[in-house]
């Protein structure tokens, strides 16, 4: 709070003891009062409203500084009515009450919003379960009845289930994933060994190097992850997929590289933005720019980086990296 | 022949696996009552369970834990339930493996065989006829003589071994070499058993594998 701003407010009043004062200077003068006299009960007049306005001064200035320093240390704003105490003038009595009031609002609007969104995301987890019985047991029959041909379809609509199931997780405020060390090995092959079909279909060979390494991540998470980093390998006409890892004192770097059609340069900063299509999407087959969304999305909440590089007609290259302090970061 | 227990509510799915186990040569007794489950696990007397865990009434996880105080049969968990925080609780209730559905049939396989033979009496070297298989050496030999064997040579030897008789289709040993994280490629997978059929026939066993058209494989 400005000296310069407090005295800009305080001018109507101000103005007011002036004119007071005047009048008190003409009726003196009407009762042909001593000018001693007047002299001194003008200096006791000025003396009493400025003692009183210096005190009301540093009243305000100490709870508004105190105010605006808590708001800008404040990393949740919302908490500022918890941090501020009770001043004694009336204003701020009635700024208090207000910031409170509002603030309970909105975490009534908030509360109501997360509960929602929780009931929400608890169907589609129960959904979830429930549809993948049915697979399960067609995917049995298949098998059983020697019919390979409906097997494909069937992966296919599993591969959806798990992105809205994996979607959901994304956008879910609480905790549902469970960070231990992970051996790469297994998760990538496990994630091969569900793909293995269709990638010889396609004739596409997988190389891998220096995946005896553990992370610390949820297993389950980065299957997925690597699921999708390989539906997008084989959608973009690759047919070769190296994966291999680096271990640093820090990280562990793990680059998921294709010799698929690769990204364009202009388009290359926004892949991992929700429903980005871009040229490929539109090109070739039907996008709909969530895969990379929703991998980037799990990757934040377990506190790994990830980034793609690459170079049109050459390769693609995903590159997720796994900090070895990430279990003191993870919110 | 190995029994093995489903205990599953979904009839469908409890029928498939019912088919699919079978098939494979298992001996198979599936529950279709839910009452008293922990009783009927304990006297059914199989060498693996297959365990649900959304049961009626129940939760296979703790019946799991009840189960694991009295008895050490092998239990494979299977569950729709995706989170690894299921799996790790489930492991730690004495779980020997844990399936999410849906599963590929293949896979299921192998872990189920994975279990048994984990849980077998192991010890006494595994013999082919009269030659001695050696899975830590990596080699057979007979009268004296050795084979080394490639790795993927090996993990295909000990499929059709451990099925000696029946018939190992392609798929599945191209599951358990993907398993064993060789992503070899078809062409691959038969280059390795024409190599293996040459060594096995210099160890004095010519024609030891037969090829099934469309089916598969038969160690003889």
């Amino acid at each position: 709070m400005k000296l310069t701003d407090f005295i800009k407010g305080r001018i109507p009043a101000y103005l007011m003891i002036a004119l007071a004062w005047v009048l008190m200077l003409i009726f003196l003068s009407a009762f042909h009062v001593q000018a001693q006299a007047a002299v001194m009960i003008s200096v006791l007049l000025w003396l009493g409203a400025g003692i009183a306005e210096v005190w009301e001064y540093l009243r305000k200035k100490q709870f508004y500084d105190k105010l605006l320093h808590s708001l800008n240390e404040l990393d949740q704003k919302y908490l500022l009515p918890e941090m501020t105490g009770e001043p004694g003038f009336c204003e701020g009595k009635i700024l208090c009450e207000v910031l409170r009031e509002t603030d309970k609002s909105m975490c009534e609007q908030i509360g109501m919003h997360r509960r929602a969104s929780a009931e929400f995301r608890e169907y589609i987890e129960l959904w979830v379960h429930e549809i993948k019985l049915p697979v399960a047991s067609l995917q049995l029959m298949c098998h059983n009845d020697g019919n390979a041909k409906y097997a494909e379809q069937l992966k296919r609509i599993d591969d959806y289930i798990e992105s809205v199931l994996y979607y959901a997780r994304s956008r879910n405020a609480e905790k549902d994933y469970l960070i231990k060390p992970v051996p790469l090995k297994r998760v990538f092959a496990d994630t091969a060994i569900r793909n293995r079909e269709e990638l010889q279909q396609r004739g596409i060979s997988l190389s891998t190097d220096n995946l005896d390494t553990e992370v610390m991540t949820d297993a389950k998470w980065l299957g997925f992850i690597f699921g999708q980093l390989m539906n997008n390998s084989m959608k973009y006409g690759a047919d070769e997929i190296t994966v291999t890892a680096e271990d640093t004192h820090e990280a562990t770097v793990l680059r998921f590289r294709d010799n698929g059609i690769g990204i364009p340069e202009s388009d290359l900063p926004y892949i991992f933005e929700k429903s980005f299509t871009g040229e490929n999407g539109r090109t070739h087959s039907k996008s709909t720019g969530m895969g990379l969304y929703i991998i980037r999305q799990l990757c934040a909440k377990l506190g790994h980086s990830i980034t793609a590089e690459s170079v049109q007609g050459e390769y693609t290259e995903i590159v997720i990296t796994f900090g070895k302090n990430d279990l003191f970061d993870v919110r | 022949m190995k029994r093995i227990l489903i205990i599953e509510d979904d009839t469908v799915l409890r029928d498939e696996l019912t088919i699919l186990l079978q098939n494979t040569g298992y001996e198979v007794t599936a529950l279709t009552q839910y009452q008293d489950i922990l009783n009927r696990m304990l006297t059914a007397q199989a060498d693996l369970i297959l365990l649900d865990i959304n049961l009626p009434e129940t939760n296979g996880e703790t019946l799991l834990l009840e189960f694991r105080k009295q008895n050490d049969t092998p239990v494979i968990m299977l569950t729709s339930r995706t989170a690894e925080i299921d799996e790790l609780l489930s492991m730690s209730f004495g779980a020997d493996d844990f399936i999410t559905k849906p599963y590929n049939p293949t896979i299921l396989l192998l872990r189920i065989s994975a279990v048994l033979k984990r849980t077998a009496k192991t010890g006494t070297a595994q013999m082919y006829h009269d030659a001695e298989v050696s899975t830590v050496k990596g080699s057979i030999t007979r009268n004296g003589a050795e084979q080394v064997m490639t790795k993927n040579e090996m993990i295909i030897f000990q499929l059709l071994l451990d099925r000696q008789g029946e018939i190992v289709t392609r798929d599945a040993l191209m599951t358990a070499l993907w398993d064993n994280d060789e992503f070899i490629n078809d062409n691959a997978l038969s280059v390795n058993i024409s190599r293996l059929r040459g060594k096995l026939a210099e160890l004095g066993f010519p024609d030891a594998i037969e090829t099934r058209k469309k089916q598969g494989y038969v160690l003889k």
